[in-house]
């Protein structure tokens, strides 16, 4: 039978190990994208979706990235009306949930780009997880 | 079934489960958008049945102008409190009163007789032409304004607006806390209505223009 032919046995193979390199990694990255901001300024957010695929927790311990001197998880949060920014040493992911960087809640603190920043251009940011996962992420500069 | 039969069936099986939790997962997340959509509050602006007149205040606007209780006058006034080292909620806000503002100059009556003001709660480090600079990403008509603590602290107790420098000697990055609040001032330089958290454009613009209409309903 046609569908047995050890090329294309192989090539599913090769599929499946890529499919199951993704699980191993454990937690996937959509929308990832960062504000831009007013000319001169040097803080900028940068925004995603965080999902952990596995049935064990997983945990973001840092961010890094080449564009900016400094990265940092933070959190705006607001008590008596007022909205303040704090820094997180690290998040918790849920088995199996969502976790969403969005504005007015958690957020990359993206310090001094080492060159200027405008919509459209895409810049890496390494998001570091406990156990020594290390995922590469694209993010997109957007208005 | 032979063995290759068995690994094909096993694979299909992964690719498929793959796909549905793929699928499971986009649900999840347009269940996400639909429940932040419901979340916008119906309660976007609270009026005050009777508005309280500001009194007087000195501030300096970013080209370095006076800018006090006459300002506000002969025209409405949404304020916002911030700093432009802010690298979240200021952005955020300031865009969403920009888009509020076109809604605004699309509107039969305009834009003309409306200004939007970000006062500065941080004159430390935001000097006037920094505040130029900034708001002009936003919306050329937006103003930029700042001052010392203590008229900064006259006008935001007017309107009940709280904030907090947290300035340590020698420290670059210093906290600020500060109202997320927008606050309307009407064209009698009278606290008029505040527009609380989360902003959309599209709600603060519909709710302003009605306001506006009932005024002018209240006035002839």
């Amino acid at each position: 039978m046609r569908w047995r032919h050890p090329v294309f046995v192989c090539l599913l193979s090769a599929l499946a190990l890529v499919c199951a390199a993704g699980e191993e990694a454990g937690v996937s990255v959509r929308d990832a994208w960062i504000r831009e901001t007013p000319p001169g300024m040097s803080e900028m957010a940068g925004y995603m979706a965080l999902r952990n695929n596995t049935s064990r927790p997983q945990v973001l311990v840092a961010a890094s990235s080449s564009a900016f001197e400094s990265a940092m998880i933070h959190r705006t949060i607001v008590k008596d009306g007022m909205a303040g920014m704090v820094h997180l040493s690290q998040i918790g992911l849920a088995p199996n949930a969502n976790l969403i960087f969005a504005p007015g809640g958690y957020h990359l603190m993206l310090m001094n780009p080492k060159r200027t920043l405008r919509a459209g251009d895409s810049v890496v940011i390494n998001l570091e997880f406990r156990g020594g996962l290390v995922l590469p992420v694209a993010f997109e500069v957007r208005k | 079934m032979n063995k290759t039969a068995l690994k094909f069936s096993i694979m299909i099986t992964s690719v498929t489960l793959a796909a549905i939790l793929a699928g499971v997962w986009l649900a999840d997340i347009d269940r996400e958008h639909d429940s932040r959509a419901m979340l916008l509050p119906d309660k976007v602006m609270t009026l005050f049945p009777d508005p309280k007149p500001l009194t007087a205040f000195a501030l300096t606007d970013d080209k370095n102008r006076v800018f006090g209780l006459a300002n506000l006058k002969g025209k409405w006034s949404f304020l916002f409190f911030g700093f432009t080292h802010c690298p979240d909620i200021c952005p955020t806000t300031l865009a969403v009163l920009a888009r509020a503002r076109d809604n605004i100059a699309k509107s039969i009556v305009g834009a003309e007789n409306i200004q939007f003001v970000f006062i500065s709660v941080d004159p430390n480090r935001d000097t006037a032409s920094k505040l130029r600079q900034y708001v002009d990403y936003f919306d050329t008509s937006f103003l930029g304004v700042t001052g010392d603590n203590a008229q900064i602290g006259n006008l935001a107790g007017q309107l009940g607006a709280a904030y907090q420098v947290a300035i340590a000697p020698g420290m670059e990055n210093y906290p600020v806390t500060h109202s997320m609040a927008v606050f309307l001032v009407d064209p009698r330089a009278r606290y008029y209505a505040v527009f609380t958290p989360p902003h959309d454009a599209e709600a603060i613009s519909k709710r302003f223009n009605v306001a506006r209409e009932l005024e002018a309903g209240n006035a002839t």
